[in-house]
């Protein structure tokens, strides 16, 4: 008896020993490579970014997900780019672009780029790429692209794509997530499934490995057609869901930057002699939905504009987000086109007029509504909520604030069951107010806002396809002025990118919110 | 063999009726298609993506799909990822398995000499010592445990890393943390049973033949008590695995629970049902094992 449980403890053990010296090689090559890591973080080569939550997918259009083309953009080069200062379109893998009519633009590409498997970058792909997620409907980022309706090849580096309409913003278009152009040649030879498995791009780093939910790795590739990076042999983003574990990462050394830093963690990181937090600007703007369907009292402008001059913008900016977020009347953020300055910056606050709008208004002793929320979606949601209905009570407003789980809120919405106001964050990756003031389309949100202003619609409806660019920027300037006066939905502030850096990098984080290693430097 | 077969044969049903439960739990609580399109996706980007994954097929349609493929090894595939649903789930297995073993292990290295010591020191401040460790060692909830040895084993004393899987040093803090729990239930039923046994008559018989207490305790009490202990640890089985959900997305290991929780959250259905069906799978596998652990351990069981 005694010899069998010995026999048992040992083959425990045993069993043990096997599957912890196993990984998911089964060859014991990660212990190596965490040995590997280490050492290299030594001297700076291997920069280590942690995120917290793991890529989706290597095909770039399928996934609508800002995080995963983040990492994408290390790899994957689109025809243009953006620059995050002046939101001017630059060159990337097209040397020039021109807009030859209403339909059609016309590229040339740069001259021996090439993919990480030596293919030498032409008009195919880049026909293959756009082609596939313009067509392919059950790709996530087909609405974002059947508006391409053809790329017709005149060479191998020359190319026009034709639209179905005017497309005023297909520049933009190109230059965001879904636009990374894909090796056809080797797709074409090897299967898609095997390019997901191996993918390659045009990129300044090339795929090594991805184990789910726990590290991408790439490493510099030499051959990169744009001017080498200097700073980083080996790129490796790491998965880490929970945010106190992801700061004190960041803390230890562990890795040299750290996303999405809650606000409860700010003093830690800034505090800390190793690190500092970089924040910026995002393109996500807090905004308050309200019904304007009649029979509820959002349905009067006068309603409207005295909740939003309940609201002290700056008093949540301060106490909830650290001072870091900026108040706003429209959510076209600078760097979009259409973005009206004098909207940007400020905000209305005023509660004595508030108080007086609601008794013209016949709501002199204010009323009771239901104000839905998702929780933990934004930064601060549920706070900023709850701030925002302790406002509106101070102008005798009852807001019975509803939190939701997010896939119950946007159930909610999608049935139109949504009552009085929500809240909901929004971001714009196209960076042009077509997107963002689509939210104001009467018969989009027919049944969900029913808000509708018809000098509005149809300013937004001759921006979509104006090619006179002047006069576009000035009807979209115009929109959102007449949406300020109507108070058509409350728009609160702009929120921040917040990231933990160690000391010794250089990074500044862009608007965007896409993470370009290539401007990340050793100081 | 014939026990077994017939033990074995019986998974089958059972895991059908999870698949049932876990289908339609998911199924009610919402439409995953909310979750992969972003928050401007119009109405007709949602009908599109529905009809694309199939979902727009009423509850009895997909679910029937699912269990035809299912019969024939398909568990379908991530929304999320669009890869094999199985696949995704069992290539973080031996994650799962390596945090799970070495939290049993942590488990009966602290209970099985703290469980013994009380019992043979009942009601000394030894026993009053390990009861009150046992209590709190079930009262801490995970999250906040491995938080803690974190802020203090990684962050400020340096000796082990913060998170993610690799080496062995990877593994201490994580299989600490879950095997926390374990140790205290266990204690407290070696405890417990000891106390038994070390009151039985073969016991005094054993001590009045003049055998040291060593013998007396591991040779005749302890073994004896290897049944319930035995029992305790196929039942903890799915508290581990309850366990792995919250610790391994606190220390970033790339296993099940990680996943799990991920596909709960985006209502990646195929994912769910794979999580859950190899999870069942491991659980009733070690309810088995257990039972015919207890034919070694006690061989007046014997099963028919």
């Amino acid at each position: 008896m005694k010899r069998k449980l010995w026999m048992l403890g040992l083959l425990v053990m045993g069993l043990f020993l096997i599957v912890a010296c196993s990984n998911d090689d089964g060859d014991g090559e990660q212990e190596k490579d965490t040995d590997e890591k280490t050492e290299t973080s030594g001297d700076n080569r291997t920069l280590t970014i942690a995120l917290g939550s793991d890529m989706v997918t290597f095909d770039v259009h399928d996934h609508i997900n800002t995080s995963t083309e983040a990492i994408h953009v290390n790899m994957f080069n689109y025809l243009v780019k953006r620059d995050n200062e002046t939101g001017e379109i630059l060159p990337d893998l097209a040397e020039s672009f021109e807009n030859i009519d209403d339909l059609t633009w016309e590229f040339k590409l740069k001259e021996g780029v090439t993919f990480h498997n030596g293919d030498e970058l032409t008009s195919t792909d880049v026909k293959y790429s756009l082609e596939r997620v313009a067509t392919g409907e059950e790709l996530k980022d087909y609405t974002n692209y059947n508006q391409i309706k053809e790329v017709e090849i005149l060479d191998d580096y020359r190319f026009r794509i034709i639209t179905h309409e005017p497309e005023p913003v297909l520049l933009n278009r190109i230059s965001r997530i879904a636009s990374g152009i894909l090796p056809s040649k080797y797709i074409e030879e090897n299967g898609f499934d095997h390019f997901l498995q191996n993918p390659i791009g045009t990129g300044p780093f090339q795929f090594v490995e991805w184990v789910r939910d726990d590290r991408i790795v790439f490493e510099v590739y030499d051959d990169f057609f744009e001017e080498k990076n200097e700073d980083w042999d080996q790129l490796v983003f790491r998965i880490i869901p929970e945010n106190s574990t992801r700061v004190s990462e960041l803390l230890t050394g562990g890795v040299d930057i750290a996303v999405n830093i809650p606000p409860a963690d700010w003093d830690r990181v800034s505090d800390h002699e190793d690190t500092y937090l970089a924040q910026e600007t995002s393109n996500r703007t807090l905004m308050i939905f309200l019904r304007s369907t009649e029979g509820y009292p959002t349905s009067d402008q006068r309603v409207r504009e005295a909740l939003d001059l309940a609201i002290d913008n700056q008093a949540i900016i301060d106490s909830l987000l650290g001072g870091a977020g900026v108040p706003t009347i429209t959510r076209v953020a600078p760097g979009n086109f259409g973005f009206a300055e004098h909207l940007y910056d400020t905000y209305n606050y005023d509660l004595d007029r508030a108080k007086e709008l609601l008794a013209e208004a016949g709501f002199p002793d204010g009323f009771e509504m239901t104000f839905h929320s998702p929780r933990g979606r934004y930064l601060q949601d549920a706070e900023v909520a709850e701030m925002v209905a302790g406002m509106w009570a101070q102008i005798g407003v009852t807001a019975n604030i509803e939190f939701m789980e997010w896939s119950n809120f946007v159930e909610l919405r999608n049935a139109h069951e949504n009552e009085d106001a929500y809240l909901l964050g929004l971001g714009n990756s196209m960076f042009d107010a077509a997107n963002g003031l689509d939210w104001y389309n009467a018969e989009r949100f027919e049944g969900e806002t029913d808000y509708r202003n018809d000098e509005v619609e149809e300013l937004l409806a001759a921006a979509m396809t104006n090619m006179d660019l002047e006069e576009r920027n000035e009807q979209y300037i115009q929109a959102q002025e007449l949406l300020a006066e109507d108070v058509a939905h409350i728009v609160l502030h702009m929120e921040s990118i917040n990231i933990g850096v160690s000391e010794g990098i250089d990074y500044t984080p862009t608007m965007d919110e896409m993470i370009y290693v290539d401007t990340i430097t050793r100081k | 063999m014939h026990y077994f077969l017939k033990r074995v044969l019986e998974i089958i049903p059972v895991l059908l009726i999870i698949t049932f439960i876990v289908f339609t739990l998911v199924f009610i609580a919402g439409d995953p298609i909310a979750l992969l399109l972003p928050e401007d996706a119009t109405a007709e980007d949602i009908a599109a993506l529905q009809a694309a994954l199939g979902l727009d097929d009423p509850f009895y349609v997909q679910y029937g799909r699912y269990v035809v493929n299912m019969l024939q090894g398909d568990f379908g595939t991530s929304f999320r990822y669009g890869e094999d649903a199985m696949l995704l789930v069992l290539e973080r297995l031996p994650a799962t398995i390596e945090l799970a073993i070495a939290s049993i292990l942590v488990a009966i290295m602290i209970a099985i000499p703290l469980g013994i010591w009380s019992a043979t020191k009942k009601n000394s401040s030894i026993d009053l010592l390990a009861t009150g460790a046992a209590v709190l060692g079930k009262a801490m909830p995970n999250f906040w445990l491995g938080i803690m040895l974190i802020l203090v084993f990684s962050v400020t004393f340096s000796v082990f890393p913060v998170s993610g899987r690799g080496s062995f040093s990877h593994l201490i803090l994580p299989a600490i943390t879950l095997g926390t729990g374990i140790a205290a239930e266990m204690t407290r039923l070696i405890r417990s049973s000891m106390l038994e046994t070390l009151g039985q008559d073969y016991i005094r018989t054993a001590k009045s033949k003049g055998l040291r207490t060593g013998i007396v305790v591991y040779k005749h009490a302890f073994r004896n008590t290897l049944v319930p202990v035995v029992t305790i640890i196929a039942l903890q089985t799915s508290t581990l695995v309850g366990g792995t959900l919250i610790t391994e997305t606190v220390f970033a290991w790339p296993g099940i629970g990680q996943l799990l929780i991920q596909a709960v959250n985006n209502r990646d259905m195929a994912i769910v049902q794979a999580c859950v069906m190899v999870i069942a799978f491991f659980v009733i596998m070690m309810n088995l094992i257990a039972d015919l652990l207890y034919q070694l351990l006690d061989p007046r069981i014997r099963y028919k």
